[in-house]
């Protein structure tokens, strides 16, 4: 009975040292409480990771560049601009030192820690302003005659262009003295006038040009009026005409609406010539064409017809 | 009795004759698109039905298209011009989502005007389809052009406030899920915007109405097509300008005031006409943009921004452009009212909201294409995307504009910042500086700047509006969202 008791003490204090010694060891929480559950149990997948995507826009100047964030399901951006400057924020601007390529890279993550990147190159430039066509006026110095002047067609008028003469202008085309008195140039008479002389004998001189479209450019030429006779209203003069396209038909041509015309009026004598200029744009297409011709019971010259960008 | 037979067979001869017609009537009361079209007549009035989705609908009900007369919410609500009565970042309502750039895809405004341009854009694919029922040649152009010109119209606004979108070019069967809610790229509706626009530039007869799409109208909006373009056509737009500008038929009024005031003037190229006191025929957005006049407390009030803008840069348009609401005079903030569509031209005495009319149901026209807009357009196809100009014919459209204002100073260049600003001022509140803001590449630098001077976050994002969570749903899957919503 002893024995038994002895026994049933021994065990249970033996039961209470392991009761004892294992409430401690199940307090370490690290140990068994978790030892079969799973980890990341009932936590879901990330299904909608990041995706970075980014748009560039260049701004008024050129070295600024707008980046327009598209990115999908991401919360946190960083902006590599690849020049050294970086940010945070969700829309991305950035003002570069110079030209060159440039790349960007936008990394985009959420709050679980996915990341995703995207890079795009941009390559930064001054844009080019383009330097103004200097057109070509064929025969502007009338040296080969009416070649290059003669329009297609002349509805009761003449595809004559003017006549040939060699009472031009001293001046050579490109301003300079020619060393003679005269040079070749285009000659007006009451016969080939336009206005109250006008007659199937009136001639247009037309050449199609073509320039920059909406540019500032010059036209030029000198003239020479023998004597104003007083016997044509408003006077005897010479018209240069800049017209807004093309014309199959100098008659048509001649009553368009021009986009600038000089008219020449000083009577300052044969072989006496005076220069005038003036200033007119362009139009959208850039071309254009030049008429010439006069008005006029006298002798009149028109010679070193010109057109050329403002600088 | 032996008389029976013959009776019998005569009878049964009825029987067989009789029958003819009776038991197989047209239904009259079963008018359907389908079937109603049979003469140009009928044709034209069904176009003038076209014309009515732009118009909208004058309630207060969300459910109703209210076309163009909710279209200040989705444009000008949503740059620095226009604001609610009080701007607040935490406004949460359908108008405040829009000055605080926070639009949901659940907005109503934004439902409102996307189904409302759809139905336009239906109802013009009912006429382009029934076309055939023309017989006279011309009349068919016209009648062709002027549909695919309102098409062309409700699709421009379309995509540039949601960009890509479905292409519905003709009618589609409500069980056509797959075209009704496939997105296309943003460049083939440009496509069907330009071809429209061409056609019913060559096509539109010369009916002499101003509230009806003409020739000039379709040439000035295509100009503005051109511009708009991801790689914009300068060229094109700048002779479709000169054309409108040599027809001679449109001048700028010698007074600012009298070209929101004086309807159909001489500087109207296309308006949405209404007519007042007609609860049918009359808008609602002059009595909203006052003060607790319209269904709402107030909304497209002119902001402190845009009144700084207007003063600086304005001239003489700057008392016809907004005034001090009168209701603030009396203590309070100092707010600002949209002046250019007071309800039949009545200011609402000294408070502002005493009308003698009905300002509910205002006649005021909505002005969507003016001669000072094309002007300005010339200058900026000549600009051509560069930072400055000193070509005359741009410089000279520009000071057209500015010398009706009042200004003679002459600059020997015109700067693109320059005519973005002319443009703010002479066309404010007219719902085009969101637009302007995109095609001069200025919208999310100005926009972020006045988000954060006023408390709002703008990002890049909010350009483009979220198509409405309803197509959505009702695509089953078929419709992406737009970034950032």
């Amino acid at each position: 009975m002893i024995n038994l008791k002895k026994y049933i003490i021994g065990t249970g204090i033996t039961a209470l040292a392991l009761a004892v010694s294992l409430s401690f060891t199940a307090c370490d929480p690290s140990i068994s409480a978790l030892e079969f559950d799973l980890p990341e149990a009932n936590s879901q997948e990330d299904l909608t990771p990041p995706t970075a995507s980014f748009t560039a826009t260049v701004s008024s100047d050129y070295l600024t560049y707008d980046f327009s964030n598209t990115s999908a399901s991401a919360t946190d951006y960083v902006w590599d601009y690849g020049d050294g400057n970086t940010g945070v924020t969700v829309d991305g601007v950035n003002t570069y030192p110079a030209e060159g390529v440039y790349t960007i890279t936008l990394t985009a993550s959420d709050k679980l820690g996915k990341v995703d990147s995207y890079s795009m190159d941009i390559e930064v430039v001054e844009p080019e302003v383009p330097a103004a066509i200097y057109p070509e006026v064929l025969n502007g110095d009338f040296e080969d005659g009416t070649t290059n002047w003669k329009p297609e067609n002349c509805t009761d008028c003449s595809t004559n262009a003017f006549n040939s003469s060699s009472d031009g202008s001293p001046l050579l085309y490109d301003g300079t003295e020619s060393g003679a008195s005269k040079t070749g140039g285009a000659k007006y008479t009451s016969s080939t006038s336009a206005g109250a002389n006008l007659s199937s004998n009136t001639r247009y001189g037309y050449q199609a040009i073509y320039v920059s479209p909406n540019t500032n450019y010059i036209l030029e030429y000198e003239y020479a009026i023998k004597t104003d006779n007083e016997d044509v209203d408003g006077g005897d003069r010479a018209i240069v005409s800049i017209l807004d396209g093309y014309y199959d038909d100098a008659a048509v041509a001649a009553a368009s609406e021009p986009l600038v015309s000089i008219v020449g009026d000083e009577a300052s004598g044969k072989g006496v010539f005076d220069t005038v200029k003036q200033v007119f744009t362009s139009n959208a297409s850039g071309e254009v064409s030049i008429l010439l011709y006069a008005i006029t019971n006298d002798e009149l010259y028109i010679d070193n017809v010109k057109v050329y960008p403002v600088e | 009795m032996k008389y029976f037979k013959y009776i019998a067979l005569i009878l049964m001869g009825n029987a067989f004759i009789s029958c003819s017609d009776f038991l197989d009537p047209t239904p009259s009361s079963s008018i359907t698109t389908d079937n109603y079209y049979t003469t140009a007549d009928e044709l034209e009035t069904g176009l003038i039905g076209v014309y009515a989705g732009i118009k909208g609908i004058n309630s207060s009900s969300k459910d109703d298209n209210h076309g163009v007369q909710w279209e200040f919410y989705v444009t000008e609500m949503r740059t620095d011009n226009t604001s609610t009565k009080s701007p607040d970042s935490e406004d949460a309502s359908d108008a405040g989502q829009m000055e605080s750039f926070a639009v949901l895809p659940t907005n109503n405004f934004v439902l409102n005007y996307y189904t409302s341009s759809f139905e336009t854009i239906y109802r013009a694919n009912v006429i382009l389809e029934n076309l055939d029922v023309v017989e006279d040649e011309a009349t068919y152009a016209a009648i062709e052009g002027e549909a695919k010109f309102l098409r062309a119209y409700s699709y421009f606004h379309l995509v540039r406030l949601f960009g890509d979108l479905p292409l519905i070019d003709q009618v589609v069967d409500p069980s056509d899920v797959e075209t009704q809610f496939t997105r296309v790229d943003e460049s083939v509706i440009y496509d069907l915007i330009i071809s429209d626009l061409q056609t019913a530039a060559e096509g539109i007869a010369d009916h002499g109405y101003k509230t009806r799409a003409s020739k000039d109208a379709a040439k000035g909006l295509l100009a503005k097509v051109y511009l708009s373009l991801e790689t914009p056509e300068y060229a094109k737009a700048q002779v479709l300008c000169e054309e409108i500008m040599s027809s001679g038929e449109y001048d700028l009024l010698d007074d600012y005031y009298d070209v929101f005031y004086s309807e159909l003037n001489d500087e109207i190229i296309f308006a949405i006409g209404y007519n007042s006191g007609i609860q049918d025929n009359s808008q609602i957005f002059s009595a909203e943009f006052m003060n607790a006049v319209g269904h709402t407390s107030g909304v497209n009030y002119a902001t402190t921004d845009a009144k700084a803008a207007i003063d600086e840069y304005g001239g003489n348009r700057t008392e016809v452009s907004y005034r001090e609401d009168p209701l603030t005079l009396f203590g309070g903030t100092i707010r600002y009212q949209v002046g250019k569509y007071f309800p039949d031209g009545e200011t609402g005495g000294s408070d502002g909201q005493t009308f003698t009319g009905l300002p509910q149901l205002a006649g005021n026209d909505w002005i969507v294409l003016r001669y000072a807009d094309i002007l300005l357009m010339h200058s900026e196809a000549i600009l051509a995307g560069a930072e400055e100009t000193t070509s005359a014919t741009a410089i000279d459209s520009y000071m057209e504009v500015r010398s009706r204002a009042g200004f003679e100073d002459r600059p020997t260049r015109l700067t693109k910042d320059a005519l973005l600003v002319e443009r703010r001022v002479e066309l404010a509140f007219e719902n085009q500086r969101f637009y302007d803001l995109v095609r001069f590449n200025e919208a999310q630098s100005t926009l972020s700047a006045f988000a954060a001077a006023n408390g709002f976050t703008f990002t890049s994002t909010d350009l483009l509006l979220p198509i409405p969570q309803n197509e959505i749903n009702l695509s089953q899957g078929a419709m992406y969202q737009n970034p950032g919503y």
